[in-house]
């Protein structure tokens, strides 16, 4: 064929060819990009109801969870020092502190549920790592979190310890991730930073 | 290797005789690290098989338009557009998966191996055949992936597929965590050859006596 | 965070990007020509260096593309085309660079250029700077980290496996077994090197 053999065709061929696949790529890229959002949306939601004392079906679907969320949660305001609420019939129930810092890998991210009492720990959810699956992405396994349930936040020193798993446990620690040292480390270093840097915005409240 | 033109030829050749991990041990990068989980290997080997399968067929069915001189970068182009695809799907569709997979997904398309079958087969092969070629390839390597993901995950979480097997659950089993890590990964790899080659040396030996 | 402070983390990050998170014994990115090319200690030396001149370059250049052209638009996911190209054209161009101005160094370097080219390890790194989000000063260090540590891995196989040139290694095992025996080997012991990264 004629055209083939033309010196333009290559670069007219490559032209045509970009063309039509990143057609089809834009394309069904801004199909999907809404329901990126939405997930995104959804795993943030998700955890923050999960570290509250909120009931969530087992099998929530993402509407389920974003009603729920609507209902009794509120945005965080000066009152809060940067914490979302749990209201619940007009009172106050829990405070909800976003967390994100460095894990082993990439930057994990979550929230700690702390009652009106401002000390006692009401749960832990995280909606984004990138952790070892198996040893750190344990993190986000029921075991690991009902640990924090009904544990106190100190009021001197550590607010709350991640301890080598053979040790101890008093009511302001957990136990680590066998096998998963430097992820407990990190979330416990930067867990307790802003857990101690909120109680201070927290307590030069009027 | 003569490229026969008959369907089962093709079949058998990209599935044993040709497996590229087991003669070549190419492309193994990317997909090892996703090994530590049945489930994650599967969604990798979907995503292999989905992209050598149907850039198979594309490039086979653009080879009669396709300049000499730009072939190799149409190849990339086409493994790439369904690397893609592969990749925005699961990031819509199964956030947490996309999530574990990590940048695996799209290393896909540094894969020798896709390159390699785009090259030496889907070029000078009609379109049908080449489908075929790309889908038995693509099974070929997830089938190794599966096999070494199989022995990490039992061995070394005492689940497949997430969910808790007998003997390896139990507290008697003591829960190897090296196969949770990266070395984990090669020495299983390594055994898996050591077990292929053999028997391949075997079948050689084997078919060398005889005539 | 203070300059201190900055330092140390971009030291954090070259340390782990050569050791604890090494991009091939870790990673698992680059292995073909590591399992083809690690026969000598001096072929290796040379691929090293070639790649961690590239790796370094390309993540910079990648991470310009992802922040100016491709993130402004919200076309992320071509990022996977665009980074290849950059990749492909810059060792294209480096290799006739080499080639016009320094024979020797295009004598014992040039020739791996191509070899780069399909290294997923290059591709690799830049993916994992998106992925966690680094910056400019960050992502840099972690592409010459890494390099550093494919080189380094690379190297030590090379060396090892020249010792085994005589060792009687059962015909099941040689060439692809027992390299990745080696690398498994290998893998465990970097692992050890976590523990020099505390707190």
């Amino acid at each position: 064929m004629a055209l083939r053999e033309k010196a333009w065709f290559p670069i007219f061929f490559m032209f045509v060819i970009t063309l039509c696949l990143s057609a089809v790529i834009i394309l069904f890229g801004s199909i999907t990009r809404q329901r990126v959002k939405d997930n995104e949306r959804i795993a943030y939601e998700r955890a923050v109801l999960q570290a509250l004392p909120i009931e969530l079906p087992p099998r929530a679907t993402p509407s389920q969870i974003h009603n729920v969320y609507i209902t009794n949660i509120q945005e965080a305001d000066a009152s809060s020092a940067g914490a979302l609420k749990y209201i619940k019939d007009d009172s106050l129930v829990a405070y909800a502190l976003p967390l994100a810092g460095p894990g082993f890998w990439a930057s994990i991210k979550g929230l700690i549920g702390i009652a009106a009492d401002l000390r006692t720990v009401t749960g832990i959810a995280f909606y984004e790592q990138n952790e070892t699956p198996g040893l750190g992405g344990e993190i986000v396994k029921t075991e690991f979190r009902t640990q924090f349930r009904g544990k106190k936040v100190a009021v001197k020193g550590v607010p709350l310890e991640i301890l080598p798993a053979t040790a101890e446990l008093d009511e302001n620690s957990v136990h680590a991730i066998t096998g998963a040292t430097q992820t407990s480390n990190r979330l416990g270093s930067f867990m307790n930073e802003q857990l101690a840097a909120w109680r201070k915005g927290m307590n030069n409240q009027p | 290797m003569i490229p026969s033109n008959k369907t089962k030829d093709v079949v058998l050749t990209a599935l044993w005789d040709d497996n590229p991990v087991f003669r070549q041990i190419l492309g193994i990068c990317s997909a090892l690290a996703v090994t530590n989980l049945v489930l994650n290997t599967m969604v990798m080997g979907a995503a292999v098989v989905f992209t050598t399968a149907l850039s198979g067929l594309t490039v086979s069915l653009l080879r009669k338009w396709t300049p000499r001189v730009i072939r190799m970068m149409v190849e990339v182009l086409v493994i790439a557009f369904y690397v893609i695809l592969f990749d925005q799907a699961l990031k819509a569709y199964w956030p947490d998966m996309s999530r574990n997979l990590g940048p695996y997904v799209g290393l896909i398309i540094t894969n020798c191996i896709i390159m390699g079958r785009a090259e030496a087969f889907a070029n000078t092969n009609p379109p049908l055949l080449s489908f075929v070629d790309g889908l038995f390839s693509g099974l070929g390597y997830a089938t190794v992936l599966l096999c070494v993901a199989v022995v990490r995950e039992l061995l070394g979480m005492g689940s497949l597929l997430g969910m808790p097997m007998p003997f390896f659950s139990s507290p008697l089993w003591d829960r190897w965590i090296i196969m949770v890590m990266p070395p984990g990964a090669f020495f299983t790899l390594a055994v898996i050859v050591w077990l292929a080659r053999t028997i391949q040396v075997e079948k050689d030996t084997k078919k060398e006596t005889k005539s | 965070m203070t300059i201190g402070n900055h330092m140390l983390h971009l030291l954090v990050v070259l340390f782990a990007a050569v050791f604890t998170d090494n991009i091939l014994l870790a990673r698992f990115l680059g292995m073909c020509s590591f399992l083809s090319v690690s026969r000598q200690v001096k072929t290796a030396v040379g691929l090293g260096f070639a790649v961690v001149f590239v790796m370094t370059f390309t993540t910079a250049l990648d991470w310009l593309a992802y922040k100016y052209i491709l993130q402004p638009y919200a076309i992320e996911y071509f990022r996977f085309i665009l980074f290849i190209i950059i990749i492909a054209a810059f060792v294209q161009f480096i290799e006739m660079a080499i080639e016009r101005y320094s024979p020797v160094l295009y004598q014992n370097l040039g020739i791996f250029l191509p070899l780069i080219t399909v290294n997923c390890a290059i591709l690799g790194a830049s993916l994992f700077m998106v992925i966690r989000d680094y910056n400019l000063a960050e992502g840099i260090v972690f592409g010459l980290g890494s390099g550093l540590g494919w080189m380094l891995a690379i190297v030590a196989m090379a060396g090892i496996r020249e010792k085994l040139n005589n060792a009687r290694i059962p015909k099941g095992l040689q060439g692809p077994g027992i390299t990745l025996i080696i690398a498994g080997l290998m893998a465990l012991a970097f692992i050890g090197f976590t523990g020099v990264l505390s707190g």
